[in-house]
């Protein structure tokens, strides 16, 4: 089912406030829809997609990939948080009302699959002040060609936490899938981890949820697909080297 | 031949009107040397008021030839003259002003004769006092005057004074000063200012002395703008009643009610909360209402190409985008702002409430140039109640030249009422508002987040 949307262009629609009328909204390429629950990407408004813009573009020097790329983490921050539980406070306000409200439940961590997503603590500190951050390095393994675990640091309690897993780039998953199997073991429940992502593959997106159905994923966007190199397309390059070094 | 489109009726217009609207204009005229600008500062110092202009005729002369700049350093042109002075401008200015509209009062340089490129901005005055030698003359103003005023004095007082100011001030011999007085003041005297006399409400004798007819003078202006206070109040009152009814208008886009948002909103709204966390809270949460004001801007289809040489459709904003923060509440958002645009355009506008008849008054005003031009103008406030004070930015931004579409108000927290008054005055405007709070909370936001 993945393999048939893979090879398919993307959509492209007037992007645009519900309010204007179509004739009005400018066109634009969005994220490819997927059908499954734990999948949440952003609304697809003109600023993002504007945003988006900004970061594929490969003429967009590296100060304002950054700034931009950190924008959208805020976004996706933000929508992941309202994924943490909350519960009920009742409050009186400085001119005396009262107001039912909420309180944040639970503790969270942040954990950075290095090094791409060490560029997105910035954005998560942004909302989330002090934010303890676990990071976790995999790379391929020469001889097998597959994804190894070479170094984890994680807090202690992160059983006791919600683990918000960061990686900006999702093409095949291997990194993401052996991520979140080193925090399983570390005995945090699927449930409790929340995967925040920029672009993903649509095919890489359906076989994580599917193998992940308790685990959230909130991304920005789902790309058009993969190319031979597995590289994700039209992609915007290598995440991390155009945030630390191009 | 085609078919004939279907009409529609056109909707009732709500209207507001600024207090700067209801101009008073007040011409004063007298022969040179005969006090007119000491009785006009006299009657400014009286008032007390901020918004009272005296504009003097002087800006208005027309430019000369070389010709006529000749004889004029001769002391052969007649500058007593109506004609001297161009009329059909200051005409269209003090409509301009009428209306509620920014003038522009032109610069007029005495050395050398002409009209300077530059010109000064006049805007939203409560009171103007026109003063000038000839301010009764054309009908066209005096038709526009609220208080005619003409300053007598004895000519040979007047000239006395004359030949001490031009010695003095601007220099010039005596000579020259007697020769110009008898080929020119003194018979356009007869010949134009005099004949303004009879048409004027009030006489003053003896100018600045004369303290019971200037005492008069003020009382009436006061009146008049007691007048007009009430009617401000009274019109947005109005406008509340009008607004009371039915739902928010798609155009006033209320944040969703995420977790995540109710949280920050409780931790803002607990007295317990820090104030570092306070500042923390709302900075995070006002960002989250600017992304949402840039969805408001235009943008347009732009091909990019990646790294890869991949291309992507996408959009790039289209025109710039500017701020315009209402002091001293919109100020408490500019961080957030500044997360989003960092070298965001912003102008200020400081409106304040007055507390003894809850009318808002502009006191100051400082907007970027060319704000006409932007895509999009995004009007800050912390905090709505009434939306009396945000009904006079918008206003302020329209008499500018920024269109109603392109301006965006975003708010933290609105009431209902507030949110359909101003909405049902400027349909074509965006409101982005964090959350509804109830009917006539006072402003405690901007004491929050400023800690005073």
């Amino acid at each position: 089912m993945a393999s048939k949307s893979e090879t398919g262009p993307s959509p492209a629609q007037g992007v645009g406030p519900l309010y204007r009328p179509d004739g009005e909204k400018p066109t634009a390429t969005v994220s490819k829809e997927v059908s499954y629950e734990n999948v949440h990407v952003l609304p697809q408004t003109p600023q993002l997609i504007a945003l988006l813009t900004m970061i594929r573009d490969k003429r967009t020097s590296r100060a304002d990939f950054i700034f931009y790329s950190n924008r959208i983490i805020r976004l996706l921050v933000e929508e992941g948080l309202n994924h943490l539980p909350v519960v009920e406070q009742s409050i009186t306000t400085p001119v005396g009302r009262s107001y039912l409200g909420v309180k944040f439940e639970g503790k969270i961590c942040g954990v950075s699959i290095m090094r791409a997503g060490e560029a997105m603590e910035q954005g998560l500190r942004d909302c989330c002040r002090s934010v303890r951050i676990g990071k976790i390095l995999i790379q391929r393994d020469e001889e097998t060609c597959m994804p190894k675990l070479f170094y984890d640091k994680l807090p202690t309690d992160i059983a006791d936490r919600w683990v918000l897993l960061l990686d900006p780039m999702f093409a095949t998953g291997g990194s993401a899938t052996l991520a979140v199997e080193t925090l399983i073991e570390r005995g945090v429940p699927e449930h409790r981890i929340l995967f925040l992502n920029l672009i993903a593959s649509p095919s890489g997106v359906a076989e994580f949820a599917e193998k992940f159905p308790k685990l959230r994923v909130v991304t920005s966007f789902i790309d058009q697909g993969l190319d031979e190199k597995k590289y994700i397309i039209p992609g915007l390059g290598d995440f991390g080297d155009r945030y630390y070094s191009m | 031949m085609e078919s004939i489109p279907p009409l529609y009726s056109l909707s009732t217009e709500v209207r507001y009107a600024p207090p700067w609207q209801d101009l008073s204009i007040i011409g004063i005229a007298g022969s040179s040397g005969s006090g007119k600008s000491s009785v006009a500062m006299e009657i400014v110092k009286s008032l007390d008021l901020p918004w009272v202009v005296i504009l003097v005729m002087d800006s208005f002369y027309k430019t000369l030839t070389s010709e006529q700049h000749h004889k004029a350093h001769a002391n052969e042109y007649d500058f007593d003259c109506p004609e001297s002075i161009d009329f059909d401008v200051l005409v269209e200015t003090l409509r301009d002003l009428k209306k509620g509209k920014k003038a522009n009062i032109p610069i007029y340089s005495f050395s050398e004769h002409q009209r300077q490129p530059d010109t000064t901005t006049l805007y939203s005055p409560h009171v103007i006092i026109l003063e000038g030698i000839l301010a009764l003359h054309d009908p066209r103003i005096v038709e526009m005057l609220d208080v005619k005023i003409f300053v007598e004095a004895d000519m040979d007082v007047c000239l006395g004074r004359r030949v001490l100011r031009d010695v003095r001030e601007r220099g010039r011999d005596i000579e020259g000063i007697i020769k110009q007085w008898f080929d020119f003041v003194k018979p356009s005297y007869t010949r134009f200012v005099e004949p303004q006399r009879p048409i004027s409400d009030i006489i003053i004798p003896r100018g600045i002395e004369n303290k019971t007819a200037i005492d008069m003078v003020v009382k009436h202006i006061q009146r008049k703008l007691q007048e007009k206070s009430d009617n401000h109040t009274e019109a947005l009152r109005n406008l509340g009643l009008i607004a009371a009814e039915g739902k928010l208008p798609p155009n006033v886009h209320v944040l969703p009610s995420t977790p995540q948002f109710i949280g920050m909103n409780t931790i803002l709204q607990n007295p317990e909360t820090e104030q570092e966390d306070y500042i923390f809270y709302f900075d995070r949460l006002v960002s989250i209402l600017i992304e949402k004001a840039l969805d408001m801007t235009s943008y347009v289809s732009a091909n990019v190409e990646t790294p890869q040489g991949n291309t992507y459709l996408g959009l790039h904003p289209k025109g710039t985008v500017s701020a315009v923060v209402i002091l001293r509440g919109g100020s408490c958002m500019e961080t957030a702002l500044k997360r989003s645009i960092p070298d965001c355009i912003t102008g200020r506008v400081l409106i304040q409430t007055n507390e003894s008849n809850d009318e808002p008054e502009l006191h100051y005003l400082k907007l970027p140039s060319q704000i006409e031009e932007h895509a999009t103008v995004i009007l800050m406030d912390s905090q709505m109640s009434s939306g009396g004070a945000a009904l006079m930015a918008v206003r302020v931004l329209i008499d500018h030249g920024v269109e109603q579409g392109s301006i965006v108000f975003v708010t933290c927290t609105a009431g209902e009422r507030g949110l359909k008054r101003l909405t049902a005055v400027y349909p074509k405007i965006n409101v982005i508002v964090g959350r509804i709070e109830e009917e006539g909370e006072p402003r405690w936001i901007e004491k929050r987040y400023f800690g005073c």
